[in-house]
């Protein structure tokens, strides 16, 4: 057992407290050959936050593990500093207890009972100011309305052009050469008929929106939300359903049977365009199997479809939007679900809407 | 005689955004272990002077130099160095919304020192408990208040004690108790540490508390530059009526 020394540098800040840190830990792991620790301050002339920091962890150390330690030489103002920086570190608190797989399911279950019940609270809002604000335009943003369906409907169709040509181009060519070996390659004018107005066409489209104009909206909705702007609303006797959300509820509605006529269309033309270079279908041809393919009850299917799909697109990124925690990040995780239970709820529809139409 | 040398030092800075001049002909020089409180009406540029000070913003003429090096031709590397040495304060707290409270506070020691993760775990403790928010250690900067978030961003400034403070609004949005904690926690910093700070503020108690120097700025210009007894003293009629309110 003996008494060590150790002399320190002239300063004792963030910079060199590592290297006496670890010379005084290292005398600490060996109890049994050191009694006490001398740490000798005459060199000193600078000590920071970080110096005193290392200098109470070894003395709590040495504590623990029955070694004395001793500070000698400390001049006046080294000292003053010390006593401003010591004994202000708070330990941390007990670990909290891991809650039980029962209590885990429970939490898990009432917090999406809170946020269905959130949802559908929003969709009685919104249905109820949809109809209140048709007749009481003064609740609205001005020209929101016309800015809205521009962003949703106009500035969204020439990516709903491509995609919608391009999938009707694909889907042709692939079927058209399974029909090819039977002689039906015109049946496939019916097929894609079929297909892109009763499933592809608002599919697509709602996907591409949901995507493109739900994102934005749950994203502008979320920083309002975040920067107080909401609040603001609320303060000044405006309610944001009416004021922000239903001009874009609006919006969707207007545009969205207009982009899934656009889309069906486009899709319709793509293998009308494969059809007559693959497959030697005339054009006239190809529009005659197109009529005769098309009945009221397709198109009133796509237009119910456009709608229900609009309505389920705008509520979730309201609903998301509205219902952001934290800053900068929770906007971008609330806009990142919106999208993706937007997307599941509108394939999830689609099914039943199928279900319905056609069984 | 030997003259001491700025720490801080601009000459003839001229600053804007786009077209707007917002800095015209500003030469300033702050002396080590000086608190300098920069004053002024909204808009006459003061946030402007402290962004072009730390580097943020470059001005469209003139000189600035921070720890004797220039800032408007510093390499990267080197003024991620300098900025080792500097703390900043932002007015809107400027903490990274994603992470708790202690690791925003441990981002500038994990970035610029080596020590083990316990040492700076007991560093981010004291220097939260000297901003009196021990109690905050794991909560998110949204679960926190304006005025907390403001003094969690103090203790991330002064991570790594700097040997220069810049901090914009501190006591902004603060009761009177914690504004006077916090501002005799800045001139003990100045007092134990050695570090030297420039301020911008509005609050005039403050001001009377803890500034050695006062820079009035008007219209973008320096309108007066002198000590605090000076200031309080001065026939200046913007600076006469700023303390008189």
């Amino acid at each position: 057992m003996s008494n060590q020394t150790v002399h320190l540098p002239d300063k004792l800040d963030i910079d060199t407290i590592k290297e006496i840190y670890d010379r005084l830990q290292s005398m600490l792991r060996k109890p049994a050959q050191v009694s006490k620790i001398s740490i000798d301050f005459s060199n000193v002339n600078h000590i920071d936050s970080a110096g005193v920091v290392i200098l109470e962890k070894v003395q709590t150390d040495a504590q623990k593990k029955g070694i004395d330690v001793a500070f000698e030489n400390i001049s006046p103002p080294i000292e003053k500093t010390i006593k401003t920086f010591s004994g202000k570190i708070v330990q941390q608190p007990a670990k909290k207890i891991k809650p039980h797989l029962l209590e885990y399911i429970g939490e898990y279950t009432y917090k999406n009972w809170v946020i269905f019940k959130d949802f559908m609270f929003l969709l009685a809002n919104i249905s109820y100011y949809s109809f209140i604000a048709f007749f009481r335009p003064k609740l609205r943003r001005k020209g929101e309305v016309i800015r809205q369906s521009n962003f949703i409907g106009v500035t969204a169709l020439p990516i709903i052009i491509l995609v919608n040509f391009l999938i009707g181009l694909v889907l042709t060519l692939q079927v058209g050469i399974q029909m090819r070996p039977f002689g039906a390659e015109i049946f496939v004018a019916q097929l894609i008929t079929f297909a892109m107005i009763g499933e592809l066409g608002p599919l697509l489209t709602a996907i591409m929106v949901a995507g493109r104009s739900g994102s934005s909206i749950a994203a502008e909705i979320g920083a309002m939300n975040v920067s107080e702007e909401i609040d603001a609303l609320r303060s000044m006797g405006i309610d944001p359903v009416p004021y922000l959300i239903i001009p874009k509820l609006f919006a969707i509605l207007i545009s969205m049977p207009l982009l899934v006529a656009v889309a069906t269309f486009v899709g319709i033309f793509g293998g009308a365009v494969i059809g007559f270079t693959n497959f030697q279908i005339d054009f006239y041809a190809f529009y005659n199997e197109v009529v005769f393919a098309l009945r009221y009850y397709e198109i009133m299917t796509a237009f119910v479809k456009s709608i229900v799909f609009a309505t389920i697109i705008i509520v979730v990124a309201s609903y998301f939007g509205l219902h952001v925690e934290g800053g900068a990040e929770g906007v971008g995780r609330s806009t990142t679900r919106s999208v993706v239970v937007a997307i599941f709820l509108v394939i999830l529809a689609d099914s039943l809407l199928g279900l319905l139409f056609y069984l | 005689m030997i003259m001491a040398q700025p720490i801080i030092s601009t000459k003839n800075l001229f600053a804007g955004y786009n077209e707007t001049a917002i800095l015209d002909d500003i030469s300033i020089d702050i002396y080590e272990n000086e608190i300098t409180v920069i004053l002024g009406v909204s808009g006459c540029g003061k946030t402007t002077l402290l962004k072009n000070l730390i580097g943020l913003m470059k001005p469209t003429k003139g000189m600035i130099e921070i720890l004797g090096r220039d800032m408007i031709f510093i390499e990267e590397d080197e003024y991620n160095r300098l900025m080792r040495n500097v703390g900043v304060l932002f007015q809107g707290g400027a903490l990274l919304n994603s992470i708790p409270i202690s690791n925003n506070v441990a981002i500038p020691l994990e970035q610029h020192t080596n020590l083990p993760f316990h040492l700076i775990d007991q560093i981010v403790r004291l220097k939260l408990s000297l901003v009196g928010l021990e109690h905050a250690y794991d909560f998110l900067p949204s679960q926190l208040s304006g005025g907390m978030r403001k003094r969690a961003a103090l203790a991330r400034a002064i991570a790594l004690d700097p040997a220069i403070l810049f901090a914009d609004e501190p006591s902004a949005g603060l009761d009177p108790v914690t504004a006077s904690a916090l501002d005799n926690l800045l001139l003990s910093l100045r007092e134990q540490l050695g570090m030297t700070l420039v301020i911008v503020t509005h609050e005039v108690s403050s001001i009377r508390r803890v500034a050695d120097k006062i820079i009035y700025m008007d219209k973008g210009k320096v309108l007066f530059n002198g000590g605090l007894e000076e200031a309080l003293a001065s026939d200046i009629p913007p600076l006469q009526k700023f303390f008189s309110v």
